[in-house]
């Protein structure tokens, strides 16, 4: 008797037969001013990155900059407009700038901003327990030092005025305040747990932005409704139509891609250089970031990279700007110094100083001893091989392990084993907590010099060359203390120059930010960081 | 069954001592400007300065009374987390075995006639066809090029079908490979015979013989457990949809061992009750079981 049988098969109809006539439905509409989707990689926002203040991530960035304002918005050409801050007054000292607030700016849970509510906001990004990964280095802050700041505290002066009071002058900080991660909350979020916070949702996640967030399915999707009471954008800024704004999560990029061209998404970020032939007649924003360049790291305390000869080398012998041309495409182009030459002191005398020079590299390698030739053709001292380890960490963009690849090639070629290896990045930080580490790689974007001092001053965050040169580090505090921009630039200059000169960085590229848009879409702009911003949109 | 959720968590808690990491370095990223301090504090909170013979105790302790501890990453209790995350992933899983068993007993019946050796091939093609390609694959022909299911909206049952189809696919082929052996089987034994001298077509036999090929393929159950819920890590991750797949991969990657452990307890758990259903539904078709002789 087949009894059995049969009813599996009629159970497992119904499933596909109710499957085919949902399928029939019509999708759901988000109101009068239509829908914009928004297709982001945003892979690690449930890691607990829905908090501003404690998040560095820039897809949190990306997404919160839609709910929450800040103090001051930064323009295109660096300068900054009000926004929740209607004026402001830096002391002629460099000690302390004076905001006075809008009067009427609501939170979109009633709330309304006063000097005790941004108070509030910089003492939870500074409180130890919210453990900032940006926001707090932003302003000039460090929680394991707070004597040794730079930022001191915030002081209500009264209900529309508050002072921000510093021991000593910290030049990037309203390019700081202007980023999402310093964007101020609702009182009320700030009476929530942090862990609610870093989890992020419609109770949690409150601001007096253009959008608020109506509902959030982690990994999945953020639906944000327009704040229909938003009165007070930057000025100049243009108000949109859309509704509501689907901002998808969708890690793989051959999916968002298709995702835009189909017309499922109107708007997609995180899209890849060499994905761009691929997108018909989308619009593409190819944003040059400023900050550190696509760089290679040499660990000047590990093994054959202590001799700068070796490093100097490493940089010449390698053929960057082919190298670089052959991944991405004619007319990407290649970065001379640890700056990007969109970033404010960038020093434009670099260029072209170092251009690829196998013979220079090898005659380098033979001043600094590495003279001996092993089976494999790498080149020996004391018969050592000249060996260096690169680690990266999982997982590696394929344009990035075709970079490596073209790299690992050149310097094989000058007698340099590179020895490539990708490991999670769980045991990445195991070994670059205590730099173990000969070779690494990022692009780090900021927008001015300081993000040098990230990189190249003893104790950096970044400073995985593990540079530490007490020259070096009086020309960086003195740029961080310059309010003159001018010689902050001459400062910056100095030391671009400086790692000219001892190869801690090689600069390969500048990241680019491509966001690509269906014409459907109307009124998007973007951040100084490419970042596009969803304010003005319709459809 | 207490031995085989004990075995697992235990095996789990060595695999993520072993591997190298800091769970706190990693939540915060490798990108994060917090100092030194600031991460032996986060450590200190999450119990992470104990020693690890400590922490297992702890954990088989909390475990005994139903405690599976809070997420390092999320700070909120593991029951929590998991449990927002199990319903998208049933309801895929779910679908993606009616679909399965839907096209094996297609494949099979079809296979009784003339495309035997079409349907062989395809099978294998498509046990052999790696979930991440697949979805892809799908995507681009039934979504982008198509139009007929989307793959961006997320609240209309359509968006389920192609994450469904392309889980349903390795697994489908596995089953009717499987069924397929032990109706060949069964249709060689004597009764098929008996069955066939009284005049019964084919179909007619395939109700006869069905029967026997099931208890093979029930015995299966585990194993198909295991392709749907790692099959649910690609499938999650190409779709971008929410779900315990998706959950595994971070907190593995996070070392969020709470979760990790809980999930390995939870599959544990869920595997054991599966091979006792499995057991009841083969008695329920071969009645030689439940008679207690042997079959």
């Amino acid at each position: 008797m087949p009894r059995h049988a049969r009813s599996t098969a009629a159970t497992a109809l119904v499933v596909v037969a109710g499957l085919g006539l949902a399928g029939c439905a019509a999708p759901a509409d988000g109101g009068d001013g239509g829908t914009v989707t928004f297709a982001i990689e945003g892979a690690n926002l449930s890691n607990g990155k829905m908090d501003p203040h404690s998040t560095q991530l820039d897809s949190s960035a990306l997404v919160l900059r839609n709910v929450f304002d800040s103090l001051v918005a930064q323009n295109a050409d660096g300068s900054f407009s009000p926004w929740l801050a209607e004026s402001w007054e830096p002391a002629d000292d460099g000690l302390s700038y004076t905001f006075t607030l809008r009067d009427d700016v609501t939170f979109s849970d009633g709330e309304t901003l006063d000097a005790e509510v941004v108070k509030a906001n910089i003492d939870h990004v500074i409180d130890p327990g919210t453990v900032s990964a940006k926001a707090a280095s932003l302003i000039g802050y460090n929680t394991e030092d707070p004597e040794g700041s730079a930022f001191q505290e915030a002081v209500v002066v009264d209900e529309r005025t508050i002072r921000f009071d510093f021991a000593r002058p910290f030049a990037p900080f309203l390019s700081g305040l202007a980023t999402p991660f310093l964007g101020v909350y609702s009182p009320a979020s700030l009476e929530l747990e942090q862990a609610d916070l870093a989890a992020g949702g419609p109770e949690a996640t409150v601001g007096s932005g253009p959008f608020v967030l109506s509902e959030y399915v982690p990994d999945q999707e953020l639906v944000l409704e327009r704040n229909a009471d938003y009165g007070w954008a930057p000025e100049g800024a243009e108000i949109g139509t859309a509704q509501t704004l689907d901002i998808r999560i969708l890690p793989e990029a051959s999916v968002r891609n298709g995702a835009l061209t189909s017309g499922e998404a109107q708007v997609i970020a995180d899209v890849l250089p060499t994905d761009v032939d691929q997108l018909g007649d989308a619009e593409t924003e190819v944003w040059e970031l400023p900050g550190v360049p696509y760089s290679l790291y040499l660990n000047v305390n590990r093994g054959a990279l202590t001799d700068v000869r070796v490093r100097e080398a490493v940089a010449r012998g390698i053929d960057v700007e082919a190298d670089v041309e052959s991944v991405y495409g004619e007319g990407y182009p290649r970065a001379w110094s640890a700056l990007t030459s969109t970033t404010p002191g960038y020093d434009a005398a670099l260029e072209e100083s170092w251009p690829f020079d196998a013979d220079a590299a090898e005659a380098l390698l033979e001043d600094a001893g590495w003279t001996g030739s092993d089976a494999e053709g790498f080149r020996t001292k004391d018969g050592e091989r000249l060996s260096v380890e690169w680690v990266a960490w999982t997982p590696q963009p394929d344009d990035a392990a075709a970079l490596a690849d073209l790299i690992q090639q050149d310097l094989a070629d000058i007698g340099v084993e590179l020895v490539r290896s990708v490991v999670e990045p769980a045991a990445y930080n195991a070994l670059y907590g205590p730099k173990e580490i000969d070779v690494t790689d990022w692009s780090f974007a900021g927008t001015g010099g300081e993000v040098l001092a990230n990189h190249l001053q003893t104790g950096g965050f970044q400073n995985a060359s593990a540079v530490s040169d007490p020259a070096l580090d009086a020309i960086l505090d003195e740029a961080a203390a310059s309010t003159d921009i001018a010689e902050q630039a001459a400062l910056y200059e100095q030391v671009q120059q400086w790692n000219a000169e001892q190869w801690a960085i090689v600069p390969l590229y500048a990241p680019t930010r491509i966001t690509a848009s269906s014409s459907d879409v109307e009124g998007l702009s973007y951040d100084i960081y490419g970042r596009p911003l969803f304010l003005g949109v319709s459809v | 069954m207490l031995v085989v959720l004990w075995g697992a968590a235990t095996l789990a808690f060595l695999a993520l001592q072993l591997v190298p990491g800091d769970p706190v370095d990693t939540i915060l990223g490798v990108d994060a400007q917090v100092g030194e301090q600031t991460r032996d504090r986060v450590r200190e909170e999450l119990g992470l300065g104990l020693p690890a013979w400590l922490r297992y105790l702890q954990y088989l302790g909390g475990l005994l009374v139903g405690d599976l501890g809070t997420s390092y990453q999320a700070r909120q209790p593991v029951a929590e987390v998991i449990g927002s995350a199990v319903a998208p992933t049933l309801q895929l899983a779910a679908a993606a075995l009616g679909l399965a068993v839907l096209l094996a007993l297609i494949g099979t019946v079809l296979s009784r006639g003339a495309l035997r050796g079409v349907v062989s091939a395809v099978e294998l093609v498509a046990a052999s066809t790696p979930t991440f390609w697949s979805g892809l694959l799908l995507i681009t022909v039934f979504s982008f090029g198509l139009g007929w299911f989307p793959v961006i909206a997320t609240r209309d049952a359509s968006s389920l079908v192609l994450p469904a189809l392309t889980l349903a696919i390795p697994v489908a082929a596995i089953l009717g490979q499987v069924l397929r052996e032990g109706l060949d089987a069964a249709a060689a034994e004597p009764f098929a015979l008996t069955v066939r001298a009284r005049g019964a077509g084919p179909l007619r036999l395939l109700g006869h013989t069905l029967r026997h090929a099931g208890v093979g393929t029930l015995a299966l159950a585990g194993y198909l457990l295991g392709s749907l819920l790692g099959g649910a890590v690609l499938v999650e991750t190409v779709f971008g949809r929410a779900g315990l797949g998706r959950m595994v991969l971070t907190a593995i990657l996070n070392r969020d061992l709470p979760v990790v452990m809980a999930l390995v307890v939870l599959s544990g758990l869920v595997f054991a009750v599966l091979s006792q259903v499995a057991d009841l539904g083969a008695r329920a078709l071969d009645p030689r079981l439940r008679d207690g002789t042997s079959g």
